[in-house]
């Protein structure tokens, strides 16, 4: 007995009970809902059911309802055009941003900390704000390009079917704009000044050393910072209800906002969860490229 | 012999600090010069100045004749071993070796080749596949090495190339780095704090201090005439001992304030009844009878490494003697001490220079 109580003091029971402390937070806070949501998806579920934990299987029926919904393809387009330029957006920006505070010149870091502003604040704020730049007959944006005769008439962008993809977009460019840089910079900032030096030495002009020294160096921080990406912009939701709801028309409507869309605008929660677990297998390949890539680092 | 670097009343400054005073320093071709002094004296600056790393602020760079003030790094042709290495720890050894010729266009399989010659001459052959952080200390210096020769450039600079190897090693590498230097017949200019280093690498001795050249010249120059105390107790391992003295009224002799009663003989005249520092070599006083010698000293401390004996005296200040041969000196006896006229260096208190 005594020997046990010494185990658990110091030694292998000690260990059990932190990882354990960690595994049943996990488990209760996001394993439970996981399975609880994959459960749904294979199951019907109406409103006289939803306190029951065993219901009616469905089989694969809600996977084909969701398939077979008409603005279902609409959604996947603009959910990739809306992941794949927010990413891009989000990751060219924020890496010159970092290299340019990279420069080290006068006030570098205080500046580069105020870039922290768009992330601190909550994303529907981001929308309300961007929703007021965004508008059409009296926006800021507008008000610039036809300034500047970009345009001749003002552009709509959050009700023209053309453009709300994009004024999301363009909002959550913005919103992810500081964490890419702020991840980067760090990323940067492990570089050896040496190895620049080395390599300025070797013979490399400014593009080669980027290309030969910084991007490889960088390698785990831009898969992290890009499966990070991936995932954040899945998630993103308040800038929709704040700026577009989707509309107009499913126009900038995108699966996780559809999800939400589902369950708890039409209470139709199986379709809800057919669509978030869908989603969780992108999201899930997306965290496994990330784990690896942060697992081979390259260390001097 | 041209100069291959020529330096010419360099200055830099950081801000308000000025870490290079109106330096000028001729590197003939095929000369290894070691640049050396305490930290913080400039001698890295220096070094990173010739290679591009900094700006000096005034005064003129050439290398082979061409002004290279302005000129970057890379079209400087001169290759840098850094203290740290600065391996690329992405690239084998292999591409570690041959960047600069990737990066001057030179055909995958002449930078195999070439590669394979340097790998071969460093002794790196059975390394080439290895990434940087699978290689001990020793290796990646001879990689940093390596990389270095691969390019043949107008000069090698080396900072501090040694430092982060144990003492073993550092003695091994130093042989190495100037046979090395030896068969390529190259130009090389040396950084280190190491007067050990500096002494037994180097054709060229130049001493560093506040950003300015104190002293330049043969490593034994150096050491047999030292042109200021701080050099003098620079150069030299054990350092110098200095102890306050008087010139005697015939001119000849000095006398210590350690030991009043008995005087040094001179080598030279002095003014009578001036005030000096007298520099006294550890190596070069001779433990004798106490009755013969000149000084007489009480013994505080005996260390013994077995080859040498060092007796610290209990005087103030305190001085050092090395006895090469066996003694039975121990701590509270007193020896006798003599030196060789010719070895009594002497200093003027206020400026600190030679007399």
């Amino acid at each position: 007995m005594a020997r046990f109580f010494n185990s658990m003091r110091d030694g292998i029971g000690f260990d059990l009970i932190l990882v354990g402390a960690a595994m049943v937070f996990l488990l209760a806070l996001a394993g439970l809902p996981l399975v609880y949501n994959i459960l749904m998806s294979f199951q019907q579920v109406d409103m006289f059911t939803l306190g029951d934990l065993f219901r009616p299987l469905a089989g694969l029926t809600n996977y084909v309802a969701v398939v077979n919904a008409p603005e279902f393809w609409l959604v996947t387009k603009n959910t990739l055009i809306f992941v794949f330029t927010s990413m891009a957006g989000q990751f060219v920006l924020g890496f010159s941003l970092a290299l340019f505070f990279a420069q080290n010149f006068p006030g570098a870091a205080t500046i580069r900390g105020l870039f922290l502003v768009s992330w601190v604040m909550p994303g529907l704020v981001v929308g309300a704000i961007w929703s007021w730049i965004l508008a059409g007959d009296f926006g800021v944006l507008n008000t610039i390009l036809k300034a500047m005769g970009i345009i001749e008439a003002p552009i709509f962008w959050k009700s023209d079917p053309n453009f709300s993809i994009w004024a999301v977009v363009i909002a959550n460019i913005w919103l992810g704009l500081a964490f890419n840089m702020l991840l980067l910079s760090v990323g940067l900032a492990a570089i050896p000044r040496d190895l620049y030096e080395a390599a300025e030495l070797d013979g490399a002009n400014a593009f080669q050393r980027f290309w030969t020294i910084t991007l490889p160096m960088m390698r785990s921080t831009i898969g992290a910072v890009l499966s990070l990406g991936l995932i954040g912009t899945l998630q993103q939701f308040d800038l929709f209800p704040a700026l577009t709801e989707g509309g107009p028309a499913n126009t900038s409507n995108v699966a996780g906002y559809w999800a939400w869309q589902m369950s708890f605008k039409l209470y139709d929660f199986a379709k809800g969860a057919t669509i978030s677990v869908m989603m969780f297998v992108l999201v899930l390949i997306a965290s496994v490229v990330y784990v690896r890539s942060t697992r081979h680092e390259v260390r001097g | 012999m041209s100069a291959q670097i020529e330096l010419s009343n360099i200055d830099k400054h950081y801000g308000a600090f000025h870490a290079l005073k109106d330096v000028s320093l001729s590197i003939e071709k095929g000369s290894f010069v070691a640049l050396v002094g305490p930290s913080g004296c400039g001698k890295s600056t220096l070094l990173r100045s010739i290679a591009g790393l900094e700006t000096i602020t005034s005064g003129t760079l050439k290398i082979a004749g061409q002004t290279m003030n302005g000129v970057p790094p890379r079209k400087r042709d001169v290759a840098m071993v850094f203290q740290s290495y600065a391996l690329y720890p992405h690239m084998t050894v292999e591409e570690n070796l041959t960047y600069s010729l990737r990066l001057h266009g030179v055909g995958k399989a002449e930078a195999k080749v070439k590669a394979a010659e340097v790998a071969a001459t460093t002794g790196l052959s059975a390394l080439l596949k290895r990434y940087p952080r699978e290689l001990s200390g020793g290796q990646r210096q001879r990689v940093a090495m390596g990389r270095a020769i691969i390019r043949n450039p107008k000069a090698f600079l080396f900072d501090e190339p040694l430092s982060n190897l144990d003492a073993a090693l550092r003695v091994h590498m130093r042989k190495e780095i100037r046979a090395l230097h030896d068969r390529l017949g190259a130009t090389s200019v040396y950084v280190t704090h190491d007067q050990i280093e500096a002494m037994t690498m180097a054709d060229h001795v130049v001493v560093m201090r506040d950003g300015v050249i104190e002293q330049q010249g043969s490593p034994l120059e150096l050491y047999d005439r030292p042109v200021s105390k701080f050099v003098a107790g620079f150069i030299g391992s054990p350092a110098m001992n200095f102890v306050p003295g008087t010139i005697g009224p015939d001119g000849m002799t000095v006398a210590l304030e350690i030991a009043q009663s008995l005087s040094l003989p001179l080598a030279r005249h002095q003014e009578p009844g001036r005030k000096v520092l007298v520099g006294l070599r550890p190596e070069h006083l001779v433990i004798g009878e106490p009755e013969q010698a000149t000084l007489r000293l009480p013994v505080a401390v005996v260390e013994s490494t077995g080859s040498m004996t060092f007796v610290t005296t209990s005087t103030e200040p305190e001085m050092t003697v090395v006895e090469t041969r066996r003694t039975t000196v121990r701590p509270g006896d007193t020896i006798g001490v003599s030196i060789a006229p010719n070895q009594v260096h002497l200093f003027d208190p206020a400026t600190e220079k030679a007399i």
